[in-house]
């Protein structure tokens, strides 16, 4: 990743090379923009570094992500769809164009208020390193709702827990759990406060198949039983044949989109990136 | 191997700077002392070498000569010397000097004349010469009684002119005189104020004897050797006069101010200790981390064919490259304590105008040596730590290192702890003080604090939680997980918190030692001072027999007990001691309340009796009856009876060393000798306070003496304790200082550690404020944590040395638990502050970086 840093890069002039329009972006897109969504964003572009070395990491993606559906992002390495998931987030800045969680812009955001709504409306779970080593898995799980000040509710942490399958395991520490065990708790963490939406980034991508399998057959059933919005980045055509609907990144576009997506598929799909590139 | 390991230096460069400033701060003590004191040395050196004549014929040197002036006995040679030195062949001229340093120059406003409020004085004839240290700068030499020189440094300071009056106090008397001149320091002034009179005048007015002279100089014909001279004046007159050549007049006069200057340079010395010991902490501490953050690398390192020797050597040799780079900015910065602590100098009277700074070719040498053993013994463990490290670490995931047990710690620790106590209960139940009891107090003090260190972890897992027991409920989740982020690596909290311990355990032990001494002493003062009033002199000479009678004049006033001292030899077969004597009048035991454990004081005072302190009369095996054989300086002997033996020292007529005799004895061997003390009290049915006003009206002839009741005596005493505090609290201060650097360390290092835990938690919404508060208290709890330990540590400490020395007097332990109490906000407070950086810098991390794997 690159070293990008949270201070916004400097007013661009427009990919094209004229002067940016910045409001005419936005008119266009608040009109386009489909209302009810989860997630959305319009014209989103992203540049990492200046001058020669600039390299475009997002083209002006639009993306929808519906409510209560699982939704996988696939593409390449260097594709974008790590930052896309991370803008969306917002947990990097954008160079151009608008992001909304629900209905509120988040590009634009100050760090406060975009901590703020990270805390409440959205949930996490990364590919290594969710969990702080000094808390137990219950600790590790109420961790947000620490943070924030307020008192779980009891019951949907029963059931969270329940689903997770965690219980007798609450008084571990993270070092004293398998690596499924610690995505599970993680899965747990991202649930336990209703996020709104769920960014996963590469879940799975440490996990054996086994493990692997767990973690998705339950982020699964907590969109089909719990009405849960997900959005899941990852390049494992299998992670991808848990979701409702694919989108398939490619130099910083998204180029392809499937709705009930098969293994096969998405490797056929995938296969055909690689053959195009070359 | 070497190009890597330079590499990984300047990588880690930012993570090093805080253990190079440590490094800098011991080294620039050391170094700032040394430059400091060889600089004063050689500057005097080079100043009593020029000043010195070839060869000075002086009076033998039996007593201290300033102890002698003060008593009004100046040391002196027979005139005759003069011709029958001058008569020695070889001998080109010979000079009588007239050179005293016990009189007193007041100015017209009743102030006493000199660069500081105790002016050290030197009065001499007006001899100007090329080796004069002086040379007229304005007005005229000084012709008669009436006239003298003052140095226009001492005259500016006082803002004393030409044609001023000055009052001059002197052993013969005191007398008026007028300043006619001004002389100029020709190279550097030693913070000595001088005053010069003709040579007649001098004799009469600073010896007031007629026929004798202090020292006299010669001058060598030109191409005679000074040693072949002063064998050829040793030959012509014997062994009753001290014969020294220039370069023994100019190492008398190194050696006696090296004694001057050892106080300044051991208070130094043991400001580069603390930063030493307390940096070694730090700098371990930091190489510690470094090798665990480098724990992957390291094992690629090794897998890709190092060997642990190559890895051992790269951790050390990138020590080795901080201790140089520490050492050197240590050096630049002993330059400038050096240049500081000579202008601190200038404020105390001594200027050296401008002369450089000498730097021996030992100074850097010590300076680097100094630097890197320290440093490498720091690393020295964690050199080791790094060299064990697999070749498999470089495959495994890096993650927290294994939680290794405490167990062992835990054992060895308590046991080191267990033994040093037993050799501090050892040290304090002494009833006298002895080396056995010395030695296992030490011993003790040794053990505790590495005992302490080495169960440093463990008592992190204990205290911390207490300490921050609170915090969860206080600060929520922030606060929880400050407590687990201080408790999660004990070693390195108790490395952390052993740097700042060690300060606060041995300014907590002195400053025990250093109350219980200023409150002994106010006990002892209370118990035992039974004058009202305490006159003494404040300058280089007691006071001449008329003050006694004036304050006897003075109506209130009752019972006046005088008190006189002087230098003696007791002769024993074959072998002699110099002891001071007192001889006070009858009345003392009412003044000076002392126990006897034979005889009383009429008994020890009577004529022909002596009193001596019970340590002496064991000493020499003596008792009540027996006889001891003084010499006074003035040649005389008499056979004294022991007539009482004083139980206690400290606060009394007489202390080790020293004994009391009557006043009518002393006199009859010492006839010339002034009044050192002047006790009196309020006769009954006087108001103190007319009293005290009147005696100070009676007193005002006499500048240099000090009037004191109970009060003004106990805070006399008690001042002479607080200069020992304020040491303390420097001490501390520095202690601090480094400890802060060493929190810091920690913690900047634990944030770069933890950067990917600390973007996990502001990706799950901890906001910026938040994780700063989380980091500030995990800090202050560390340096809470490391001042209970140091305070625990030495108020022990100091408990056990004041029972140590509860039989020297210093019998009232008092424990400053306000200081105390102080000291742990203060570690709190300081504990913030160093958390400051270190947390903005984690608020400041990007979320990105910290999240996103490699």
């Amino acid at each position: 990743m690159s070293p990008g840093n949270r201070r916004r890069p400097p007013t661009p002039t427009s990919p094209s090379g004229g002067p940016a329009e910045p409001d005419a972006y936005r008119r266009i897109d608040h009109e386009d923009r489909a209302k009810g969504s989860a997630a959305s964003a319009r014209g989103l572009t992203k540049w990492y570094g200046e001058g020669e070395t600039r390299v475009v990491a997002l083209d002006e993606v639009d993306v929808e992500i519906g409510r209560g559906r699982f939704t996988a992002i696939m593409g390449p390495s260097g594709s974008g769809k790590s930052t896309l998931m991370h803008c969306l987030a917002g947990l990097d800045s954008v160079t151009f164009g608008h992001s909304w969680i629900g209905d509120t812009e988040i590009t634009g955001l100050k760090d406060r208020d975009l901590t703020r709504l990270r805390r409440d409306r959205i949930g996490f779970i990364f590919q290594a390193f969710n969990l702080l080593p000094t808390l137990t898995a219950l600790e590790n799980i109420t961790l947000p709702m620490d943070i924030a000040g307020v008192k779980p509710d009891k019951g949907w942490l029963d059931t969270v827990i329940e689903t997770v399958g965690l219980r007798d395991r609450l008084k571990h520490r993270p070092s004293e759990l398998s690596g499924g065990q610690q995505q599970r708790v993680a899965c747990a963490r991202a649930l336990a406060s209703k996020p709104q939406i769920i960014f996963g980034d590469e879940p799975t991508g440490n996990l054996d198949s086994r493990s692997g399998a767990e973690v998705l057959a339950f982020l699964r059933s907590s969109v089909n039983d719990l009405g849960q919005t997900i959005v899941m980045v990852t390049h494992d055509p299998n992670a991808a044949s848990y979701a409702d609907r694919v989108l398939f990144l490619a130099d910083g576009r998204v180029v392809d989109e499937m709705l009930s997506p098969t293994s096969d598929t998405v490797l056929a799909r995938m296969q055909r990136f690689a053959r195009s590139a070359n | 191997m070497l190009k890597a390991t330079l590499r990984s230096f300047l990588a880690h460069k930012a993570r090093m700077i805080l253990s190079a400033l440590a490094i800098l701060l011991s080294v620039a003590f050391v170094a700032g002392t040394l430059m400091f004191t060889d600089t004063i040395g050689k500057t005097f050196n080079d100043l009593s070498r020029t000043a010195a004549a070839d060869v000075t014929v002086k009076p033998k040197k039996e007593f201290r000569e300033d102890r002698l002036g003060k008593s009004g006995q100046q040391p002196t040679v027979p005139d005759s010397t003069v011709a029958a030195a001058r008569s020695v062949p070889g001998v080109a001229d010979a000079h009588p000097d007239i050179t005293v340093t016990n009189v007193i120059v007041v100015d017209g406003k009743g102030k006493k004349v000199g660069l500081t409020s105790d002016p050290q004085v030197q009065a001499a004839d007006w001899f100007p010469t090329k080796q004069s240290s002086v040379v007229l700068k304005r007005g005229k030499a000084p012709q008669g009684p009436g006239e003298v020189i003052l140095d226009s440094d001492s005259a500016d300071h006082n803002k004393v002119r030409l044609g001023d009056k000055v009052h001059v106090v002197a052993a013969p008397g005191a007398f008026d005189a007028t300043v006619v001149g001004l002389a100029d320091f020709k190279s550097i002034n030693p913070g000595t104020t001088m005053l010069f009179l003709d040579g007649a005048a001098a004799r009469d007015r600073l010896l007031g004897k007629p026929g004798v002279v202090t020292s006299v100089s010669l001058t060598a014909e030109p191409g005679v050797d000074q040693k072949e001279l002063k064998a050829r004046v040793v030959a012509k007159l014997g062994a009753g006069v001290d014969v020294r050549t220039r370069a023994e007049e100019a190492d008398d006069a190194s050696a006696d101010l090296s004694q001057a200057l050892d106080v300044i340079k051991y208070a130094l010395l043991g400001f580069a200790g603390v930063s030493l010991l307390v940096g070694t902490f730090l700098i371990f501490n930091t190489f510690s981390m470094l090798v665990a953050q480098r724990t992957r690398e390291l094992g690629l390192m090794r897998a890709i064919g190092a060997g642990r020797a190559d890895v051992n050597r790269s951790v050390l040799v990138e020590a080795t490259l901080l201790a140089v780079v520490g050492s050197t900015l240590g050096l630049l910065g002993g330059l400038g304590l050096a240049q500081g602590l000579l202008t601190l100098m200038k404020s105390l009277g001594v200027d050296l105008k401008g002369a450089p700074l000498v730097i021996e070719p030992a100074t850097p040498i010590i300076a680097y040596a100094v630097g890197v053993v320290v440093t490498l013994v720091a690393a020295y463990l964690p050199a080791r730590r790094a060299a064990r490290v697999s070749p498999m670490a470089a495959l495994r995931e890096a993650g927290a290192p294994p939680v290794k047990s405490l167990r062992g710690r835990a054992v060895g620790g308590t046991a080191v702890t267990a033994l040093g106590a037993i050799g501090l209960a050892v040290g304090a139940s002494a009833t006298k003080l002895d080396a056995a009891h010395g030695l296992a107090l030490a011993g003790g003090l040794v053990g505790t604090l590495v005992g302490f260190i080495v169960l440093g972890p463990v008592l992190a897992r204990a205290v911390i939680p207490w300490l921050a027991g609170a915090f969860p409920r206080l600060f929520g989740a922030v606060g929880r997980l400050s407590r687990e982020n201080a408790l999660r690596n004990p070693r390195r909290t108790g490395a952390t918190a052993a740097a700042l311990m060690i300060g606060v355990a041995l300014v907590a032990s002195l400053s025990v030692v250093a109350t219980s001494m200023k409150d002994s002493v106010g006990k002892q003062i209370d118990q035992r001072l039974g004058a009202d009033y305490t006159l003494e002199s404040t300058g280089g000479l007691n006071f001449s027999h008329d003050v006694a009678e004036t304050v006897r004049k003075v109506s209130g006033v009752s019972n006046v007990v005088r008190q006189r001292e002087t230098e003696a030899k007791v002769l024993f077969d074959g072998s002699s001691e110099t002891i001071t004597v007192t001889g006070a009048d009858p009345g003392i035991d009412a003044m000076l309340k002392q126990k006897y454990t034979a005889g009383t004081a009429p008994d020890g005072l009577a004529p022909g009796r002596i009193a001596l302190p019970k340590s002496y009369v064991k000493k020499h095996d003596l008792g009540v009856g027996g006889t001891v054989t003084l010499r006074t300086p003035n040649g005389r002997t008499a056979e004294l009876r022991v007539g009482a033996v004083i139980d206690d020292e400290g606060i009394g007529i007489a202390s080790a060393g020293s004994g009391a005799v009557g006043l009518d004895t002393l006199a009859k061997l010492v006839p010339d000798l002034l009044d050192s003390v002047i006790m009196a009290n309020v006769a009954d049915g006087a108001k103190s306070s007319t009293v005290r006003a009147a005696l100070e009206a009676a007193l005002k002839p006499y500048p240099q003496v000090q009037l004191r009741d109970q009060a003004d005596y106990k805070q006399t005493v008690q001042d002479q304790t607080n200069v020992i505090l304020r040491l303390v609290y420097g001490l501390l201060g520095l202690a601090i200082i480094i400890a802060i650097l060493g929190v810091v360390n920690t913690l900047a290092l634990s944030v770069i550690e933890r950067t990917r835990e600390i973007g996990l938690l502001r990706a799950i919404g901890m906001s910026r404020i938040q994780l700063r508060r989380m980091i500030r208290l995990e800090s202050a709890v560390i340096a809470v944590f490391g001042a209970v330990l140091g305070l625990a540590l030495g108020v022990g400490w100091g408990v056990a040395a004041q029972r140590m020395l509860a039989s020297q007097g210093l019998d009232v332990l008092t424990v400053p638990w306000g200081t105390i109490a102080a000291v742990v906000v203060g570690a709190g407070v300081v504990g913030l502050l160093a958390a400051l950086l270190p947390a903005l810098r984690a608020s400041r991390m990007n979320v990105l970086a910290a999240i996103s794997t490699e």
